[in-house]
């Protein structure tokens, strides 16, 4: 039965997917001001994690994003054991999944460093603000310099 | 029948792309999500666009527990 949520994020916590969001939404979490399209989520990386996954997202049209023929996302058991991370393209856009963010740890590491956040009628986990700070430092593009500037001037204004 | 769809995997594929390319790379653009909304009409990259900014909206609105 198709369960149209609006939200990929609503349907990752409804689904009880095992994951906590980093990247550029955990910067509006804390308070950024940027606009990003793409959903970031470090996560467990176990076959029973991902097939819930791939359940929540199944009347979306998954896709490999990153494969030239956007090959439609099928996981089974089996394949899930070599997955490191999986980028996909959904109807309610990109989700990218990553089993490791950089400067932080493995999903264990990161999951130690979330804080739980509600927003609307959901709880989920978020990466929090000095990780993010460092995981933002670890990739060190200048996009990445851009969202230290702001999330290290947040903390400080919480200070004052 | 159409163009072979061109795959750039942001941080390696970079050799033999274009210089504006390559600085999109390097700033931290993810290119292939521009080459994937170069194969959307107008009408479905606003679409995408309003759900990514609900979700903003929602996630701003968010209160740590």
């Amino acid at each position: 039965m198709s369960n149209y949520l609006s939200n990929l994020l609503e349907r990752l916590v409804n689904a009880g997917v095992d994951f906590v969001l980093v990247g550029g939404f955990a910067g509006v979490v804390h308070g950024c001001t940027y606009v990003t399209q793409d959903i970031d989520v470090c996560c467990n990386f176990s076959p029973d994690n991902l097939i819930a996954l791939q359940e929540a997202l199944s009347d979306l049209h998954p896709v490999h994003r990153m494969t030239p023929t956007r090959k439609p996302l099928q996981l089974t058991e089996q394949t899930c054991a070599k997955l490191k991370n999986l980028y996909l393209d959904t109807d309610l856009g990109q989700l990218d999944l990553l089993s490791f963010i950089d400067g932080v740890g493995d999903y264990q590491e990161v999951k130690n460093v979330s804080v739980m956040v509600r927003a609307e009628d959901m709880e989920l986990r978020v990466i929090n603000i000095d990780a993010l700070i460092a995981a933002k430092k670890a990739m060190n593009r200048p996009r990445d310099r851009e969202a230290v500037l702001q999330l290290e001037t947040l903390k400080k204004l919480r200070k004052q | 029948m159409g163009a072979k769809k061109k795959v750039l995997h942001s941080y390696t594929d970079v050799a033999g792309q274009s210089d504006q390319v390559r600085a999109a790379v390097q700033f931290g653009i993810d290119v292939q999500a521009l080459i994937d909304n170069l194969e959307r009409t107008p009408a479905e990259r606003i679409r995408r666009h309003q759900v990514a900014l609900d979700t903003t909206m929602m996630l701003r609105n968010a209160k740590y527990l």
